[in-house]
């Protein structure tokens, strides 16, 4: 027993001698990249993970100290995100929190936000609640679910063959996927677009069968699909939507931009989704190619909107740490609210008034890739531009 | 009227689907149960590794129909070793010690899974003639899947008549049912616990390959697969090959006919059957199965 | 000795993070602790004893959230008294099978409860869990000790109640009701010859380890106030079946030990490497095969060793 003791006493004292030494002038900065590495979101959390390494790359000091990454990983499960969170701020010592793919990761962070007393930027979470959540809480990323709601309305009744379908809504169950769908909903309402289910079909995050749901949506009458399904998913439901013959008289619009790498394993069957994002590879402006450019001697991959905006943002939030002048959360906060950024994509600006961005945004349709230097066979075509105003909220 | 005989007949196939495969995986099971002694806590692994090294024998641009037969026979070659390696030197130790040695097998296949091929969810590419959509009348099916329904009644054949018919079923069934008679009559107990294991595995990585293209392949395909398989082998009765059938069929309709209703509780249905057959019927439906 | 470290460690590691750690470690602790009394006194496995730390979370995290955020002990006895009533229930039922059948409905149950947390999003949340769970002072009589939101405050709260779980579980494990479960566990049919009413027992056994289970459960909430699904689905209850073998059943303070590794274990691989499941899985797969009985064993064998 006694022996034990001693065995346990060690450990606590090994324990001991992990405290951090104290930060001195030239200690790096640190940021907690939280992102998820490993479930049905990792190549997202990948995508996510390089854009912001990327802008670090680029970027390399801030307030004169080099910048310095952590990377957690949340397998998207708020309770593992937390733990994280709290690692990275106690253990590590990050002066701030950026990533998040996840809707209920990022609120599971943000509630807690008071304890972690960073600011915590998130590039890709959606959910309208992130609207003046917290000060410390922002969001440059995604298009949020109203404003992509608002650009698939504006983009639905500008196009005649959508414009008069009867839509059949389909969701994530949770929290994302259940504020996109009240979302569309709604707007649709208004608009005079009709929506077979109001309360919109729920499937959950893991599923990889999506037959049943198929036959149900063949057996509602509806002639088009609303999806708000994870990025990395919807080229899954794609693909099998196809294989059961779903799209021989269905147009499918969809909340969020389909992954890139998955859209190449889909192939052709992912022809046609329609959908409002902040980017796609098609944009042609000087800023667009040559963030493409240095994206694809970095990494070799094929540039996805997620990289793209977890770039913006974690240039936005280094920014906003040098504009501060110091790593004060409070300071931090204030110097983000109403910071702008230049990027691949137009500005992006995080309003004074809820803490997320304004930005253009692009109504694209999946098809054929035209030649292209990353091998695409699939992407994005963009059909028109949204202005910032279009899409709100208004300010 | 017509979407009303569409979804029908997607219901009906959708079943067949889902409960073929639950079959081969929880007939896997239930022989390693029977003839190894095992409850095999890892078989959803096994079942994922098939449809990886499907995958990867197709992605490396060899045809569908030999990644069929090939990757089973790894999964089998793999399950030899586990067994001689692990699962033979435990034989003598109270059952629960095997029961979390698969357990942690289970974390370390999986882990090795992610570690060799990543974490993003794979297809595997169907030669073009499966590839396509069966349509009469009003009923659009995918052509895959009623191949699978195929090569699922010829899995079962096979078995059928493997177990029946030769010498080696023969043996293998009686070992199932009373194993001291036959170690006495002379048949070398080591040789029929590790044939049972290999077999296993050998049907466990087949319905990999068979689920790949349906399910697509990821990571955790195998825990969902594995307490599926659980809840099918002690509704038809552990170690029962009939009732398997009857319970896998009934769990893939039940779980269709539940998503389709849109009843969000309808898995409790499941395993409140699971629960009343362990407690009133613990030999399963047909009343065939055997707890140690 | 170990005790006194225990109650200075917050003025040695100003840290939050160890803190919490540790803290996590003593819930967990608990949690396995109880698997122990389930696993390794009345000879019972459950394959997902975690559901009962959930249910309890839950309950309390819906009565702080909705009904009463600020009174901890009436949340604590809601959270006893729902888990248990529950547990009774389902043990009433899962005592009249021993064994194999035993354990399957534990799992049958566990995933029961799991699809119900998970789909009921209304009330659980779902899948995003319960967030947001206020933190209510802790307090005795007339006065306030801290809040349980305070780091200190819930690490404080969670050694107190666990370490005097341990001694109360211990006191019964050592008393004639500890050795009639040991006579189950070692044969149950034994047992009912000498006239022991099995069953009776084997519930009354359950009872007890739920029970703590739930404590660990408001414990949980209250550290975290969160809960979502994962804490209880059929891989968290592995882990603390692993937690009770790596510490070694049948001996109440292994698990605790067990618990603490594991944890530490988790935590350290993980931040190494993405494949920690690779390396848990091996370590579980190495100490069945070598090291059974797991820590304790490796203190019988140190002992054996002095003494020769």
């Amino acid at each position: 027993m006694k022996r034990l003791f001693v065995v346990a006493l060690c450990l606590l004292a090994a324990t001991l001698l992990w405290t951090p030494r104290f930060a001195d002038a030239e200690e790096p900065i640190k940021i907690g990249v939280i992102v998820p590495l490993s479930g049905i979101a990792a190549q997202g959390g990948v995508e996510l993970r390089d854009g912001i390494e990327m802008a670090a790359k680029e970027k390399k000091t801030v307030l004169g100290r080099p910048i310095e990454l952590i990377v957690e990983d949340t397998r998207v499960k708020p309770d593992v995100a937390v733990s994280k969170a709290e690692k990275l701020v106690y253990k590590d010592g990050c002066v701030a929190l950026i990533g998040v793919f996840s809707s209920g990761v990022g609120l599971a962070i943000a509630k807690n936000i008071d304890k972690l007393n960073v600011p915590f930027l998130t590039t890709h979470v959606m959910t309208t609640e992130f609207y003046g959540l917290h000060p410390l809480v922002f969001r440059s990323g995604q298009l949020a679910n109203d404003q992509t709601a608002v650009g698939n309305v504006k983009g639905i009744l500008a196009t005649p063959d959508l414009k008069n379908r009867k839509y059949y809504v389909l969701v994530h169950d949770y929290a994302w996927g259940h504020d996109g769908g009240e979302r569309f909903v709604a707007l649709a309402k208004e608009n005079g677009i009709e929506v077979v289910n109001p309360d919109f079909d729920k499937a959950p995050i893991k599923t990889t069968d999506w037959s049943t749901y198929i036959s149900k949506i063949k057996a509602s009458g509806a002639d088009g699909v609303y999806i708000v399904l994870i990025t990395t998913v919807i080229p899954v439901f794609t693909k099998q939507a196809d294989e059961f013959g779903l799209f021989e008289n269905m147009r499918l619009v969809s909340a969020a931009a389909p992954g890139v790498t998955e859209l190449e394993a889909g192939g052709k069957a992912c022809y046609g989704i329609f959908g409002a994002s902040c980017y796609s590879w098609d944009i042609d402006t000087p800023a667009a190619n040559e963030w493409e450019k240095k994206y694809w001697e970095m990494y070799k991959a094929i540039p996805s909107d997620a990289a793209a905006h977890s770039y913006v943002g974690a240039m936005n939030l280094f920014n906003g740490i040098e504009k501060a002048g110091s790593t004060d959360p409070m300071k931090i906060a204030d110097a983000l609210r109403g910071i702008s950024f230049d990027g691949p994509y137009g500005t992006v600006r995080i309003s004074a008034k809820d803490n997320c961005m304004r930005n253009e945004a692009v109504l694209t349709e999946t098809m054929a890739a035209p030649e292209n230097p990353y091998g695409a066979k699939v992407y994005m075509k963009v059909l028109r531009t949204f202005t910032p105003e279009e899409l709100g909220p208004p300010e | 009227m017509q979407t009303l005989i569409s979804s029908g007949a997607d219901i009906v196939f959708n079943s067949l689907v889902l409960g073929g495969v639950f079959l081969i995986v929880a007939i896997g099971l239930n022989i390693i149960y029977g003839l190894s002694r095992v409850m095999n806590l890892a078989h959803g692994s096994l079942y994922a590794l098939g449809a990886y090294f499907g995958f990867t024998i197709v992605g490396s641009g060899l045809n569908f129909f030999i990644a069929l037969l090939i990757a089973p026979i790894v999964v089998g070659v793999f399950g030899l070793l586990l067994e001689r390696v692990l699962i033979a030197p435990m034989r003598e130790r109270p059952m629960i010690y095997t029961l979390i040695l698969t357990y942690g097998l289970m974390f370390f296949l999986d882990g090795l899974i992610k570690y060799l091929w990543g974490n993003e969810t794979r297809f595997i590419e169907l030669p073009a003639f499966l590839n396509q959509t069966l349509t009469v009348g009003s009923i659009s099916y995918p052509s895959y899947r009623l191949a699978t329904l195929f090569g699922v009644a010829g899995i079962m054949g096979g078995l059928s008549l493997l177990l029946g018919k030769t010498k080696i079923g023969t043996t293998m069934r009686a070992a199932s049912n009373i194993p001291e008679m036959v170690s006495v009559l002379g048949v070398n107990m080591k040789l029929v616990h590790m044939g049972g294991f290999v077999l296993g595995c050998v049907l466990a990585g087949l319905a990999g390959v068979l689920a790949g293209p349906l399910f697509t392949v990821y990571p955790i395909m195998g825990h969902e697969m594995l307490i599926s398989s659980f809840v099918v082998i002690v509704i038809g009765g552990l170690g029962s090959l009939r009732g398997a059938v009857l319970a896998a069929f009934l769990i893939g309709a039940v779980q269709t006919l539940a998503e389709f209703f849109i009843t969000d509780f309808a898995m409790v249905v499941v395993y409140m059957m699971m629960a009343v057959i362990l407690v009133f019927m613990p030999r399963g439906l047909l009343g065939e199965g055997k707890f140690e | 000795m170990i005790v006194v470290a225990l109650f200075a460690l917050p003025y040695f590691v100003p840290n939050r993070f160890y803190l919490r750690l540790v803290n996590e470690m003593l819930i967990y602790g608990l949690l396995a602790m109880s698997l122990d009394v389930l696993l390794g006194y009345t000879g019972l496995l459950s394959f997902m004893h975690t559901s009962y730390l959930g249910i309890a979370a839950y309950i309390v995290g819906l009565f702080l959230k909705f009904v009463c955020p600020s009174s901890l002990w009436l949340a604590f006895l809601v959270g006893l008294v729902g888990t248990g009533v529950i547990a009774l229930v389902v043990g009433w039922v899962q005592v009249r099978t021993g064994g194999l059948a035993f354990a399957l409905l534990t799992l049958a149950f566990g995933m029961m409860y799991f699809t119900v947390v998970w789909k009921w999003y209304g009330v659980t949340g779902g899948d995003d869990g319960l967030m947001g769970v206020p933190h209510p002072d802790i307090t005795l009589g007339p006065w306030t000790l801290a809040n349980s939101g305070d780091s200190n405050g819930i690490y404080y709260l969670s050694l107190l109640i666990v370490m005097l779980c341990f001694v109360v579980t211990r006191r019964i494990i050592r008393s004639p009701f500890g050795a009639v479960l040991e006579s189950i566990r070692e044969n149950e049919e034994r047992a009912s010859f000498v006239g022991i009413n099995v069953r009776f027992y084997k519930l009354l056994g359950w009872m007890l380890a739920c029970l703590l289970a739930g404590v660990a459960g408001v414990l949980f909430i209250l550290f975290r106030g969160y809960i979502g699904p994962t804490t209880m689905d059929a891989f968290a209850g592995a882990g603390v079946l692993m937690m009770v073998l790596l510490g070694g059943m049948g001996t109440l303070w292994g698990p605790l030990v067990g618990a603490g590794l594991f944890i530490y274990i988790q935590d350290y691989i993980s931040t190494m490497t993405e494949h920690w499941e690779l390396f848990l899985g091996l370590v579980v797969i190495l100490l069945v095969l070598f090291m059974p009985r797991g820590v304790a064993g490796l203190s019988d064998l140190l002992r054996r060793g002095g003494k020769e």
